[in-house]
C-alpha cells in the first residue's frame, strides 16, 4: 500500500528515467594487457551470440547484449538482484589499436574481446648497445 | 520481468554498487535486514520466481560450465558452490601483465538463499545455457493453487 502512494507522486517523467535506468546492467569487466593486444572480458550472463551487439564507432567500443531468458508465462518474481533486460559498457580506444582485427567470442556468458595493436606499435625490445 | 519489482528492495542498479556498499558500511539503516541478505552485487547473482506450479531459481554464473556449479537442497535452504577460474590468473606467473581493471569476481564462493515454503526438493530439475543456471523446484500438490466448486444448493 505505502508502495503504491509512493510511486503515485513521482512525475511520470521520473519514473521514465528511473525505469531506463534499472534496464541496463554495467558488466564487470577484467582488462588485460598483453604484448600483441589488449584483452577485455567481460560478464554478461544470459546474453547468446544472436543477442551481442560489440561496435566500434570513432574509436568508441561499445559492448551491449540483451539478457534472452527462456521463462515460462506466469511468472511473479519473488527475489531480484538482476533487474534488467540488458548489459550495455563503453570504452574509449587508445590510437594504437588495429580497429579491424578486433575480434569477439561469448561462451557461457563470458564475452571475450581481442584489441590487437597495429604492427608498428607491438612491443619490442631494444638492445643497449655496449660502448 | 524482475524490472518492475518493488516489493522487494534488493537496492539500486548495478552501477551503484560500489557506492551502496560504501554506504552499507558508514550508515547501516536501522531496518531490519533479511539474515542472508548479502552485499549488493555478490557473484553469483540470483533472481527467484514462482509460478502456480513451481519456483524458478535464476543463477546468474557467467563463465561457469554445469560441471563448476554443485546445487544442494537441504532444509529449505538453496546452497550454490562452486569456483571461478581467474582469467587475469594468478599473480606470481602473471605478473608481467599489466592489469588495467579487475571487476570480474574469480575463485571459490558459496551462497546460500532460503526458498519459499512447500517446495518439492526431491523433483527438483536444473538447466544451464548461456551462463544462466535455472533451478526449477516443483511446489508440493498440496500446495498448488486449486478452484473449489460452488455446490449448488
Amino acid at each position: 500500500m505505502n508502495n503504491v502512494v509512493r510511486s503515485s507522486d513521482r512525475s511520470p517523467l521520473q519514473q521514465r528515467t528511473e525505469q531506463r535506468e534499472q534496464e541496463t546492467l554495467l558488466p564487470a569487466v577484467d582488462i588485460i594487457e598483453e604484448s600483441s593486444a589488449l584483452t577485455l572480458v567481460a560478464d554478461m550472463p544470459g546474453v547468446t551470440h544472436d543477442t551481442l551487439k560489440v561496435e566500434l564507432d570513432n574509436n568508441v567500443l561499445s559492448l551491449e547484449g540483451e539478457i534472452n531468458l527462456n521463462m515460462p508465462e506466469g511468472l511473479s518474481a519473488l527475489h531480484a538482484e538482476v533487474r534488467g533486460q540488458r548489459f550495455a559498457r563503453r570504452f574509449n580506444l587508445s590510437h594504437e589499436i588495429d580497429g579491424d582485427a578486433i575480434s569477439a567470442r561469448i561462451i557461457n556468458g563470458v564475452l571475450t574481446v581481442t584489441l590487437p595493436k597495429k604492427d608498428s606499435h607491438r612491443t619490442r625490445r631494444i638492445e643497449v648497445q655496449a660502448a | 520481468m524482475f524490472d518492475d519489482l518493488k516489493r522487494f528492495d534488493v537496492g539500486s542498479p548495478q552501477r551503484l554498487d560500489w557506492f551502496r556498499q560504501l554506504l552499507d558500511d558508514f550508515l547501516p539503516d536501522g531496518n531490519a535486514m533479511d539474515i542472508r541478505a548479502v552485499p549488493h552485487g555478490s557473484f553469483p547473482m540470483i533472481n527467484v520466481a514462482r509460478s502456480d506450479e513451481a519456483v524458478h531459481v535464476y543463477v546468474f554464473a557467467a563463465g561457469l560450465a554445469p560441471s563448476d556449479l554443485a546445487i544442494d537442497v537441504q532444509d529449505n535452504v538453496l546452497t550454490l558452490r562452486g569456483k571461478r577460474e581467474s582469467v587475469v590468473g594468478n599473480e606470481e606467473r602473471e605478473g608481467s601483465r599489466p592489469v588495467f581493471r579487475r571487476e570480474r569476481v574469480s575463485g571459490e564462493f558459496v551462497r546460500a538463499i532460503a526458498l519459499p515454503d512447500g517446495v518439492d526438493a526431491d523433483r527438483a530439475e536444473a538447466r544451464h545455457a548461456h551462463g544462466v543456471f535455472e533451478v526449477v523446484l516443483p511446489k508440493r500438490e498440496e500446495l498448488k493453487p486449486r478452484r473449489i466448486d460452488v455446490q449448488a444448493a
